[in-house]
């Protein structure tokens, strides 16, 4: 499974419709996760979301995120877990034990909103809480 | 007699008294420290970002902000650097909601009595409605603006950069109301012409000869009233992009003329002995089927090939009804902005009507609608009451009840798509974005009967 997270230096991008850094995990379950950089540098929604889909991303972890963009991303079957911060050590960690709904990874004004929220096309128009 | 001691000039404010003249400002303001965290944050600030006092306080200011230039062009680092103060700046912010919402910021430096750097403060306004003035005047609109999850849209969104950079000929094909032109701004705005006009022309709007000299524009000593030249919007959009609207309204006549200047990149003014090169995209649109126009003999076969390089169809609101909830948030809060009001938005019996509804008029009746209803409503959400008597008359059989929950409202918009694809089930599906058997999963929890 190809989990990305949106990266600036060592913590969670804050606002990933700026956002030009990714960093992808390709987790098999039994070896550590493989580590790739990669570097996003189109504008606009549709290109933003066809490139992690080029990509074989299945799960985006990021910051602050529009509407339109995550809509945009959601529809090529991508599940994203919105309005996150951290380190992002800290964050993968959190998200391999199942941790990343706590609230201590949302951003400020967010808990019960973004953070905490799964969304995903594949799971119905609608939360799914954590 | 002693005279009276002057009254001590009250020094400082005490804190409380310090957020209460921070609470009266229209503008959203916060301080931070050194080490960027949020020191005070008074009430338009967290209006503006939806995020509490007592939750920013002690926050790294981006993760309170939430803005674009937060990491790498951050207006309090460069004021800290500096000292200089930056006043005016335009960027946007994300709320928790995902709307973006451009404010204007201003900067400056705090110092104590001794000069001691303290800190910096950042006053803030929300300028939503400026922006959206801005946009619906200069017409600006790119594929943010063009609200879709709809899988057809989707797809369309993924080939466009490309249509746009080829500087192809693109006809853009769909009922009235579907959103043409906005489209067609939107290719031009990601087109390398983008700094250049963008001309529109209704076609049908002009008589033939109007729109010829419209077009090519004209000498002076053309006609009896041509006193001095006049340049045609060909001449008005050289460099950037001209836009055909209701392409398949002209004559005969004119089409001629127009494959012409297609073919030969060139035309000639009205009255002129030299014909003028140009270098003008052409995009045209159509809300008829022009391949049956071609086969009726009202349209010339070998324009229409000229025009049609690429084709773009779009679909009709009824084809994209999961699209209705984001379309009527966008026109609840534009209209929030342009009529300053505060209505929250719409209740789930009347989202069931609106979902129900087949909008002949697509998207620009669907505004119409939010339109009418924010006349009638004053504040709160906007209920049944409010909505136009025409869309009840239309509304699916399975809304005729009390569609109440959200349950019904799935169920009648299921129905309304299945309805639309002639019960076709893997149709359906595909323009649900679903698997079929999640199709038949919900067509059976929800009781929805299917004919044989």
């Amino acid at each position: 499974m190809k989990v990305a997270l949106s990266v600036f230096k060592d913590s969670i991008s804050t606002v990933f419709d700026v956002a030009q850094q990714i960093l992808l995990l390709e987790i098999d379950g039994a070896n550590r996760p493989k580590r790739t950089a990669l570097k996003i540098e189109a504008t606009d929604p549709a290109q933003r979301a066809a490139q992690l889909s080029e990509e074989g991303i299945e799960i985006l972890i990021c910051g602050a995120i529009s509407r339109p963009l995550q809509e945009a991303i959601m529809a090529r079957g991508i599940t994203v877990y919105p309005f996150v911060r951290g380190k992002t050590e800290d964050v993968i960690a959190a998200y391999q034990s199942g941790r990343l709904g706590n609230a201590s990874y949302a951003l400020p004004g967010c808990r019960g909103r973004g953070q905490g929220r799964v969304r995903s096309r594949n799971r119905g128009m609608h939360c799914r809480w954590r | 007699m002693k005279s009276k001691k002057p009254v001590k000039q009250k020094e400082i404010y005490s804190s409380d008294e310090q957020n209460i003249i921070l609470d009266s400002i229209a503008d959203g303001v916060f301080t931070v420290d050194r080490e960027w965290r949020i020191t005070s944050f008074n009430r338009a600030a967290e209006e503006i970002t939806g995020v509490s006092r007592s939750e920013a306080v002690g926050q790294f200011c981006k993760d309170v902000l939430k803005a674009d230039i937060c990491e790498r062009n951050c207006c309090l680092r460069s004021t800290m650097k500096t000292g200089k103060q930056i006043v005016n700046k335009n960027v946007y912010i994300i709320d928790a909601e995902g709307r973006r919402i451009p404010i204007s910021i201003s900067t400056a430096i705090l110092r104590d009595k001794k000069g001691k750097l303290l800190g910096a403060v950042e006053t803030f306004r929300d300028i939503s409605v400026e922006e959206d003035l801005r946009k619906a005047i200069q017409e600006k609109y790119s594929f943010v603006d063009i609200i879709s999850k709809n899988h057809k849209i989707m797809q369309l969104f993924d080939i466009l950069p490309d249509i746009a950079s080829s500087g192809s000929t693109v006809l853009v094909e769909g009922e009235s109301g579907t959103g043409k032109e906005l489209f067609a701004r939107a290719i031009h705005n990601l087109s390398p012409r983008k700094k250049q006009p963008f001309v529109a022309v209704n076609c049908s709007a002009l008589p033939d000869t109007l729109l010829e000299s419209e077009l090519f524009g004209y000498k002076a000593g053309a006609f009896t009233d041509a006193k001095k030249d006049k340049p045609g919007r060909f001449r008005l959009a050289e460099n950037g992009t001209l836009f055909l609207d209701e392409i398949g309204e002209i004559a005969p006549a004119m089409q001629v003329k127009l494959l012409r200047v297609l073919q030969e990149k060139t035309y000639e003014p009205l009255g002129a002995t030299q014909s003028l090169e140009h270098n003008v995209r052409i995009i045209t649109a159509t809300n008829k089927d022009l391949e049956q126009l071609v086969r009726e003999g009202r349209f010339r076969k070998d324009l229409y090939y000229r025009i049609n390089v690429f084709k773009i169809s779009l679909p009709p609101l009824r084809e994209r009804m999961e699209d209705i909830p984001l379309l009527v948030n966008h026109f609840v809060g534009r209209f929030n902005v342009l009529q300053n009001k505060n209505i929250q938005g719409i209740n789930e019996e009347t989202m069931s009507v609106l979902m129900s509804y087949s909008y002949p008029g697509n998207i620009r009746e669907l505004a119409n609608i939010i339109e009418r209803a924010f006349i009638l409503c004053k504040t709160g959400l906007i209920e049944k009451k409010h909505l136009p008597e025409s869309l009840f008359m239309n509304a699916a059989d399975y809304s005729a009840g009390e569609a109440s929950s959200l349950r019904d409202v799935e169920a009648s918009y299921l129905l309304s798509v299945l309805k639309q694809n002639n019960w076709d089930r893997l149709k359906t599906a595909r323009q649900l974005g679903m698997h079929k058997s999640t199709l038949y999963r919900k067509v059976k929890s929800l009781g929805i009967s299917l004919p044989l």
